[in-house]
């Protein structure tokens, strides 16, 4: 057993930080982190942010830098997301687009497809979106329905996709369409696409969410158009390509886990300020005891995520692990924001402006129920976690 | 970053795991429920043969010089099996404390015969009806021309019969938050008066020990007069590192024998563990298992490494192991349906051993609170 990072590592810390402190946006780094509220502004604030982050060479690090990486270790990346998360950097809002679509087009995409819209993630200038659910598909995900249908060298698409990340603001979307319905098993017959958003065919809805954001839409394909040329893989097989795509998200969990670490770090100087009966909340006996769970809990989901790393790094691949972190970092953060909001008392019910510490809370509260969700419920991964890792035999129906 | 047990630690284990299995895993403690103690002395004779007692202690007195984290398998696979003894006392709080605190004479004394396997070591520390809190340790010793002289009652000395040698926490002064109290090595003697307690957790034989006028060389003392507070404390943190290794290897077992029954168990034509009300326990009970065994790796690897958070990783890794250990034992039971309610599977024997852990040496509030200090709250 053995924590110490290397020397090259710890450079490589020291590097992005002080890239950070030269180059992020200004006032960030004293606390100034309003995003533009109006859809036009804050899309621009944020890929010029990606672009700031693109020439100095802070995005895709895990790419091969033949496509403009920096073919970073697993261990640089969980570095980079340590500290992206310790400066409360703003929103990658090409996440998808850098952790997903652009590793596969490194793998799977022709030679055209790489050309095309490798560089273009790279900078922000093309940002991407992930087309899976449907109103009638979400957990079953191969029970889609949008339909792609041949017509000469075009394919005619037509339904509705839901819950889409980001489709407010992306030029592309990865898309899973059914192509065939003609096969034994449910997954076969649908086909990945590369879709072009900016298209009449396509129609975007933005959904408000319960925390007051509008951050995933629905959308609307009414005849849109796609071209071979925008199929990944081959026709009816997308399914694979997926399956493939998602494994390529090998850190996106440990965000998660280092945002909880932050957030149980915040909590406590909450807890240390904010009094109740003139007395700092910390030094509430009930208070301390939960706090001091939460720590247990809280740093035993790291230390989790950190030995399945170690295997990760081991077997040199992801396991069906990953599904235990995922599982254990939602619930937690969901139910520590849960907490926070209720020892702030009845004054806990205030938001925005009028909260009684800092709308923060209210929102992580809000906005945490979206991480049991979304990624494939709770339930789901249980079942995952039941049936790939414990090996109990599966359910009904699938 | 490598938070793995070495090849070499896990090999070990392996070797342990068969050895244990062979003497027929949990029959070891049955046999010691009904008062047969020959399969626990073979098997404690074999962990010595295996090396098992001379781990943690020095080359110069017969041990193999490793360290806390070599004895991380030793624990896991003795709280698997439900071992009965103190070799938990002995190994995780007497040894670390000859070893820094102990007199050369002490050490010769005690660490050889326990590397050897000849000698066992109890703590006593409670007393009747008294919580830990130090104020309470009413039981006395005064010094008499060289020598100590002992007066009062122990409560809940662990395996109190198996023991050679006991660690007593005396007051030998008086005063408050600890001050006054002192750690005596004494070993088993006639003068000694044992009664045995029955125990939720029949595997173990807790004692209740009387000391009238129980006289003993001044040279029996751990470290120096006065200050046993502050030195038990450092050995609390070695114990329930290891504690909570214990915890883990009965947790480890447990979400096992779930799972099997689950795979195999058939109601309206189909394993139980095809229902979601009971995979997702069994998920979540293996959740449970995961954290505590990331905690308690940490908590021992912290032990010989001076981090900062020492004090926060062993106490969060005893608070929240010791409540998870309780839940899982639980769910096991309830999973097994009525065949987990008699006394023929060894469900139940986790959830006694379980619940005698849960208060062992504090509660968690206690410890919950510790976490909250070693915070800085
Ligand atoms: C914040 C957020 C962002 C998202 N972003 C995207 C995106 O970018 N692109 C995209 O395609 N989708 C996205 N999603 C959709 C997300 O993947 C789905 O919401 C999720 O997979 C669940 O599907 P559903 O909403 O249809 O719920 P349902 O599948 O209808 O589930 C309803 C309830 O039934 C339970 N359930 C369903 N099946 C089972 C089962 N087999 N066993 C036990 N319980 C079951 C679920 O756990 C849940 O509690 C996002 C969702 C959220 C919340």
């Amino acid at each position: 057993m053995d924590f110490t990072i290397t020397k090259r590592e710890e450079d490589f810390r020291q590097e992005l930080r002080a890239w950070l402190e030269e180059n992020l946006p200004d006032g960030w780094l004293e606390g100034n982190r309003e995003l533009p509220k109006e859809k036009d502004k804050y899309s621009e604030f944020l890929r010029n942010w990606q672009n700031t982050l693109y020439e100095g060479g802070w995005t895709a690090i895990a790419w091969p830098k033949k496509y403009g990486g920096r073919d970073a270790t697993l261990m640089e990346e969980i570095i980079y997301h340590q500290e992206m998360v310790r400066v409360q950097a703003p929103p990658l809002v090409n996440y998808i687009g850098i952790h997903m679509v652009g590793p596969t087009l490194i793998q799977n995409g022709t030679e055209e497809q790489k050309e095309q819209y490798i560089k273009k993630i790279l900078t922000g200038e093309q940002v991407w979106c992930q087309g899976y659910s449907e109103p009638n598909a979400g957990s079953d995900l191969a029970a889609i329905q949008s339909s792609a249908v041949r017509d000469g060298d075009r394919w005619i698409l037509n339904g509705q996709k839901v819950w889409t990340s980001f489709g407010h603001l992306a030029d592309r979307c990865f898309l899973l369409a059914r192509t065939s319905h003609n096969s034994e098993k449910k997954h076969k017959g649908i086909t990945a696409f590369l879709l072009d958003m900016n298209q009449s065919g396509v129609e975007t809805k933005p959904i408000v969410q319960m925390d007051g954001r509008q951050e995933f839409n629905e959308v609307y394909l009414t005849d849109a158009v796609a071209y071979d040329s925008e199929i990944v893989g081959d026709v009816d097989e997308g399914w694979r390509v997926m399956i493939a795509l998602m494994l390529h998200e090998r850190t996106g969990i440990g965000a998660e886990m280092f945002t909880l670490e932050k957030q149980f770090n915040d909590m406590v100087e909450m807890a240390k300020e904010f009094r109740v009966n003139d007395k700092p909340l910390l030094k509430d006996p009930f208070v301390r005891q939960k706090m001091a769970d939460f720590y247990a809990r809280s740093r035993g989901s790291l230390l989790n995520y950190y030995r399945n790393l170690t295997n990760t790094l081991k077997r040199g691949k992801p396991g069906p692990e990953s599904s235990i972190d995922k599982l254990l970092v939602s619930e937690l953060t969901k139910e520590m924001a849960g907490f926070i909001m209720s020892i702030q008392g009845h004054n806990g019910v205030l938001w925005k402006e009028d909260a009684p510490v800092d709308t923060y809370w209210q929102d992580n509260f809000l906005g945490s129920f979206g991480q049991t969700i979304g990624g494939g419920t709770s339930e789901v991964q249980r079942n995952t976690i039941g049936e790939r890792v414990l090996g109990l035999p599966k359910d009904m129906g699938r | 970053m490598d938070f793995a047990l070495s090849e070499e630690q896990e090999m070990f284990r392996g070797y342990l795991r068969k050895y244990l299995d062979d003497a027929g895993q949990t029959k070891v403690a049955r046999e010691f429920i009904k008062g047969e103690m020959h399969a626990l002395k073979n098997s404690l004779a074999g962990l010595a043969e295996l090396g098992c007692t001379g781990i943690n202690i020095s080359e110069r007195y017969g041990g193999l010089g490793l360290g806390a984290l070599d004895l991380v398998p030793v624990f896991e696979e003795i709280g698997r099996a439900l071992l009965p003894g103190v070799y938990l006392e002995t190994m995780a709080l007497v040894v670390p404390l000859l070893e820094k605190y102990g007199s050369e004479e002490q050490k010769e004394k005690y660490l050889s015969e326990i590397a050897s396997g000849s000698k066992n070591v109890t703590l006593a520390w409670a007393e009747p009806r008294k919580s830990y809190n130090p104020d309470e340790i009413a039981c006395f010793a005064r010094e008499e021309e060289g020598a100590l002289v002992i007066d009062g009652m122990k409560s809940l000395v662990p395996d109190g019969e198996l023991a050679d040698t006991y660690l007593l926490l005396v007051r030998t002064s008086e005063g408050t938050g600890g001050d006054g109290l002192s750690l005596v090595l004494i070993d088993g003697t006639d003068d000694i008066e044992m009664r045995t307690q029955k125990c939720v957790d029949e595997t173990k034989h807790l004692a209740e020990m009387t000391f009238r006028e129980v006289k003993v060389s001044k040279r029996q003392l751990l470290g120096s007069i006065n200050h046993g507070w502050s030195i038990l404390q450092e050995g609390l943190l070695y114990l329930n590192a290891a504690l909570s290794s214990i915890m883990v290897g009965g947790m480890e077992k447990i979400v096992e024998m779930s799972t099997e029954y689950a795979k195999i168990r058939e109601q309206f034509g189909q394993p139980i563990g095809r229902f979601q009300a009971i995979k997702h326990r069994i998920v979540d009970m293996k959740l449970e298992l995961e954290t505590a065994r990331s905690l308690s790796y940490y908590a021992n690897w912290s032990l010989e490494s001076e981090e900062k958070d020492r004090k926060a990783a062993i106490f969060s890794a005893r608070a929240f192991t010791t409540e998870a250990y309780i839940r899982v034992a639980s769910h096991n039971i309830q999973i097994h349906g009525g065949i987990g309610f008699t006394e023929e599977m060894d469900c139940q024997l986790y959830l006694k051993r379980a619940r005698y852990f849960e208060n062992y040496l504090g509660s968690t509030s206690h410890y919950n609170e510790q976490i909250a200090l070693a915070m800085g709250w």
